[in-house]
């Protein structure tokens, strides 16, 4: 990012709305009753403009890639990718994320035995995708979350799998971002 | 004496000294990788360039010599160009290796890389690879590529340890560190090389991939291993102690401790084996009660019984707070003489730090009135007493007596044991109850070392009744602003209490009238009591401890 | 015989006007969605129908929750007397003439009381009492606040309402709620007759019901939830469905005093059977009530809460004066015309 996007134009103070004094008002907006009307006709017409209401469950809405989901941990070669090195873990604004790290067999050397995320804390803010040397978590598209417990929100490694071909979009995008 | 000038600040240094030392002795710390204060000079990581007004080139600080007149620049635009450079040539074949280093976050190669380098890699080829996982020894895992070739650890083997092990072979960038053909890095002071190495080439095979160190909290202990009584640091997360580490200190242990402490004398502390509450002999055997229930029965057992029918042994391994009060209290109930048990083992000692006395405080426990027992069948005189039914009832605190083989065919003929345990490692069998005390790591105290160094311990592990924030533990980020439903707060905690208020929760229910809120008042009142602790205080103690007056007199030759 | 009939009465308009009651809630809820271009609960039951059903089962199985400090009493009768209060009014609204069932003339109203217009006033004042109470009862500031917001507003307005009142009183010549209705004959509805007098009524009735923009007393943004913020459950339901309530019986009474009540002007020149026309003019009736309930329902949705200073303002220094001017203009005309 080169350059912070400078405040919106209406936060400038030179540019708020004019105050009304009341002594300003005509007759007619003083007695309300056409403000009142005139109030009425837009509320009235809006009751027949078409809706914007998605019926969920059956209606579903697909997010675009750089859409921040629920954040997996990406699955290559039936493996995760992540190396347990904790920086999420550390830049998690939430502490949502708890790794514990072991020795592996494999070439990475070192593989998150335990890799937890408390759903419940989770802000959704990405910052664990960003911080990943390995781009093994990633937000996915998925934005369906419900639990009946607090245990139940707190989700495994089971759970946080996602193998890479289901997150190609993601990757993309994040890769063209960079 | 000779002035010189360093950045502009002016003062006189020893000519004997290097300037990175007069530098360091100044508060101004300059760049190393290969120099160490307790090692010998190499002079070959090249980091520590400095200009040198009139010399024709820049000099690397840690072998240079002071001379009058002196005037350093360790920050000009000439060192910050040089320093870049030799970044550049370390990272060259350096891995991207730090997500998986167990050295990141305390790693030197990774702080000068943010503070000296311009972070932007010109090589584009391939480095050079080099094994990785090689095990150096028992306890040290290298990762060939990860070195940087300052030879610290090589020197240490060398100098420190006196034992010729680590060699480079190779050249240019093909150097590897190896042990010599058919050797192991396997001296007692091995792992120290992982503290000296600056960065994760050497790790420790005990601690690999257990925690990020930026995940514990660190507490300032004593090792509890030998009646030397390095100063440690205690990494503790999620109420588990993960590692040990030594802390300095120039008259006890130097930068060093050594391997058989680092690694055997936190594990009891998470261990399976702890009293997880005090425990009561009833009919269906060992039953976990509250505090106030067990101290009852103690007290109502101890009021059946004359004073000299009750043996009671003190420990080498409990604080001196928890000693003067085991005595103060058997005073109370008319026991003649407590005792404790020597743990020496003859001939395992060396004139590094390694000590025969293998408890960390038999000076102390003398000191406050407990007598060692004889160093060879320690036990026998008691076994004597018990087997002619003059002894009827016996007080352990923070002792394993219990577990002695031979012993217990004579224990099991007393009327009422009772014992202070941290683990259970023999002692359920035979004790009517059992007082959970808590270990040196959860408890507040002073333990007296062999030169008669009273140094303090602190908790690191919290106890149930303990709370992290509100008690004053170091506490890591996790404790800082984790909640209590957050998995990483639940690590086990025990009901267990120090050696010194479970004695004062006795004494109170005996009728004694003691008045001690904190285990620093019971310090105070040995202060007051005792000649040898006279005048002493916790402030006194402070961090590298303080000898007590009576050893002050002990040149410091015979002390090492 | 005697009996009967009341109780008969009484049981029909109980079950329309709570029928009417609940459906309102949700038709609040589906006209507030689609002013805001949404669609609103249509879940339950076909199109959503069966939605006040869920929420009566809803509020009945919560838990109902008495804040420690409260009154228990007095915090367990308030909710009572609103929905008690709210309901009772009803009692003297005529909705239609009088119609022959089985040879039997039976008038379309369960007490016709000579003077019904001050038995409406006095029982909107004691409407008060449940918010007040509900308020003090619960020991809490949010409540208390609400509960004092109501009664001072309740006083500003109905000065205003009681004074507005009194000029169709002095065109029908009575206090009798059915005789205002028969003198609203053919085109000589009030409205027409008291323009000034029907807004100012309708003004007051939207304050004595906490409707917005006077719903000061439960002021979110302010006070939570007001008077009610301590209430749960089925306590909670009861200042919902009085609100509602309150709502219903207001278009009623407007509708009688001002629209007419159940008259339809020139039926009689259709020719109808007598029980035809009453039967027409007893729905009458219920579409002009539904109307206005539906007006109280667009209004929320359309203008802002007033605010505290604004809404004392407008009761004392506005709305007085004009019912008063209006009154002596009545007066006037009806003295010398
Ligand atoms: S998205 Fe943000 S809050 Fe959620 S786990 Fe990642 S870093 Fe933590
Ligand atoms: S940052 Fe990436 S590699 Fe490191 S622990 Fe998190 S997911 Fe694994
Ligand atoms: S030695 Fe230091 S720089 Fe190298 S990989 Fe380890 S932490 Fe990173
Ligand atoms: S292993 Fe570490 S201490 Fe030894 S030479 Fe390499 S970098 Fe230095
Ligand atoms: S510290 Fe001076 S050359 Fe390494």
């Amino acid at each position: 990012m080169d350059n912070p996007p400078s405040t919106s134009k209406s936060m400038t103070p030179d540019s708020q709305p004019p105050i009304i004094h009341k002594k300003d008002l005509s007759f007619l907006d003083r007695i309300y009753i056409p403000q009142i009307v005139n109030g009425l006709r837009i509320t009235i017409t809006q009751i027949f403009r078409p809706k914007f209401t998605r019926q969920y469950p059956e209606e579903r809405w697909t997010p675009p890639p750089s859409f921040r989901g629920r954040p997996v941990l990406v699955e290559q070669n039936g493996v995760e990718r992540c190396v347990a090195c904790g920086l999420c873990a550390r830049v998690c604004p939430a502490l949502a994320i708890e790794v514990q790290g072991s020795e592996t067999e494999l070439l990475k050397e070192r593989y998150p035995v335990k890799f937890e995320i408390n759903m419940l804390r989770c802000i959704f803010c990405g910052f664990c995708e960003e911080a990943c040397p390995e781009e093994a978590i990633v937000m996915s598209q998925e934005y369906e979350l419900t639990f009946t417990s607090q245990d139940d929100a707190v989700f495994g490694k089971e759970k946080l799998l996602m193998s890479v071909e289901k997150l190609r979009d993601r990757l993309e995008f994040l890769r063209k971002n960079r | 004496m000779a002035k010189i000038t360093i950045d502009g600040k002016e003062f006189d240094a020893d000519p004997k000294q290097t300037i990175i030392q007069a530098a360091l002795d100044q508060g101004i710390s300059i760049p190393h990788f290969c120099w160490h204060p307790k090692l010998s000079v190499a002079g070959n990581c090249r980091i520590c360039l400095v200009e040198v007004e009139k010399m024709p080139k820049l000099a690397i600080a840690c072998s240079t010599l002071v001379a009058d007149g002196m005037i350093v620049k360790t920050e000009s635009a000439k060192v910050v160009n040089a320093r870049e450079a030799v970044m550049e040539f370390l990272l060259i074949n350096h891995p991207l290796d730090c997500p998986i280093c167990d050295e990141a976050g305390e790693c030197k190669l990774q702080d000068y890389a943010y503070r000296l380098s311009v972070g932007v890699s010109r090589f584009d080829f391939n480095k050079v690879r080099k094994p990785k996982r090689v095990e150096l020894g028992p306890n040290v895992t290298l990762d060939t590529e990860r070195c940087i070739m300052c030879s610290r650890c090589i020197r240490f083997c060398d100098e420190i340890a006196k034992e010729t092990q680590l060699v480079f072979t190779q050249r240019g960038d093909h150097v590897e560190l190896t042990t010599f053909p058919g050797e192991a890095l396997d001296n007692p002071y091995a792992m120290n090389t992982i503290d000296l190495c600056p960065v994760g080439a050497l790790t420790s095979s005990d601690f690999r991939f257990k925690a990020r160190v930026w995940e514990m909290s660190s507490t300032e202990s004593v090792c509890q291993g030998c009646s030397r009584g390095c100063n440690t640091k205690m990494w503790v997360r999620n109420n588990e102690v993960l590692r040990l580490t030594p802390r300095f200190n120039a008259s006890v242990n130097d930068y060093w401790m050594c391997d058989e402490g680092r690694l055997n004398t936190f594990k009891h502390v998470n261990a399976e084996t702890r009293f997880k509450a005090p425990m009561i002999r009833k009919q269906q055997g060992l039953v976990e009660v509250g505090w106030d229930e067990a101290i009852a029965r103690v007290v109502s057992e101890l009021r059946s019984f004359k004073g000299h029918e009750i043996a009671a042994v003190a420990s080498a391994f409990a604080t001196n707070e928890d000693n003067y009060l085991f005595v103060k209290l058997m005073r109370h109930l008319g026991v003649g003489k407590v005792v404790y048990l020597p743990h020496v083992k003859r001939g395992d000692q060396d004139d590094i730090l390694i000590r025969e006395d293998k408890t960390p405080n038999s000076c102390g426990a003398s000191a406050v009135g407990a007598t060692a027992l004889p160093e060879h069948g320690p036990l026998a005189g008691l076994l004597e007493e018990i087997q002619r039914g003059v002894i009827k009832a016996l007080y352990v605190v923070d002792d394993d007596i219990l577990t002695d083989p031979v012993a217990a065919e004579a224990f099991s003929r007393l009327d009422f044991v009772v014992a202070h345990a941290s683990n259970d490692n023999g002692v359920s069998a035979l004790a009517d109850v059992i007082l959970a005390s808590s270990t040196y790591a959860e408890r507040h105290g002073t333990m007296t070392n062999f030169q008669g160094r009273v140094q303090r311990i602190r908790p690191a592990v919290a106890t149930a009744e303990q709370d992290r924030a509100l008690d004053g533990f170091s506490m890591s980020r996790l404790d800082k602003f984790g909640s209590h439903n957050d998995r990483w707060m639940r690590g086990a905690r025990r009901d267990a209490r120090p050696t010194w208020r479970i004695l004062a929760n006795l004494a109170g229910v005996l009728g004694a009238k003691w008045k001690y809120a904190t285990v620093e008042d019971v310090f105070a009142e040995m202060a007051s009591t005792l000649p040898a602790f006279k005048g002493l205080s916790y402030q006194r103690v402070g961090s590298q401890g303080v000898v007590l007056p009576a050893n002050q007199e002990t040149p410091a030759s015979v002390q090492r | 015989m005697e009996l009967l009939i009341p109780v008969i009465k009484i049981s029909v308009v109980l079950g329309v006007l709570l029928g009417v009651v609940a459906y309102t809630v949700l038709v609040e809820r589906r006209v507030a969605a689609a002013i805001q271009n949404r669609v609103g609960p249509n879940r339950v039951g076909w199109n959503g129908l069966l939605q006040p059903l869920a929420d009566v089962i809803k509020l009945v199985m919560k838990e109902d929750i008495v804040p420690k400090q409260a009154n228990r009493f007095i915090h367990d009768l308030a909710p009572m007397i609103s929905m008690a209060i709210a309901l009772i009014t009803f009692a003297v609204i005529p909705f239609g003439d009088s119609i022959t069932l089985f040879g039997q003339a039976i008038k379309l109203q369960i007490a016709s009381v000579n003077i019904g217009i001050l038995y409406i006033l006095a029982m909107t004042s004691l409407g008060v009492y449940g918010i007040t109470l509900s308020g003090w009862s619960s020991n809490s500031k949010y409540s208390l606040l609400g509960g004092l917001r109501s009664s001072a507003q309740m006083l500003s307005y109905e000065l205003a309402m009681g004074l507005s009142v009194i000029g169709v009183v002095m065109i029908a010549g009575s206090l009798e709620l059915d005789k205002i209705v028969q003198t609203q004959h053919g085109w000589m509805w009030n409205i027409l007759l008291q323009p000034v007098g029907f807004v100012t009524f309708v003004v007051a009735s939207f304050a004595e019901t906490n409707r917005h923009p006077f719903d000061l007393p439960e002021a979110e943004p302010e006070l939570v939830g007001g008077y009610h913020t301590e209430y749960s459950g089925l306590k909670f339901g009861l200042f919902f469905l009085a609100e509602y309530t309150n709502m219903v019986t207001s278009s009623a009474v407007i509708t009688t005093l001002f629209l007419g009540g159940w008259q339809i002007p020139y039926i009689g020149l259709a020719g109808l059977p007598a029980f035809w026309v009453s039967i027409l003019q007893v729905l009458a009736f219920c579409v002009k009530v539904y109307l206005l309930v539906l007006f109280f329902i667009i209004i929320r949705w359309t203008i802002p809460r007033f605010r505290y200073d604004q809404l004392m303002n407008l009761g004392w220094k506005v709305m007085l004066p004009l019912s008063v001017l209006n009154l002596l203009v009545t007066g006037l005309v009806i003295l010398y015309l």
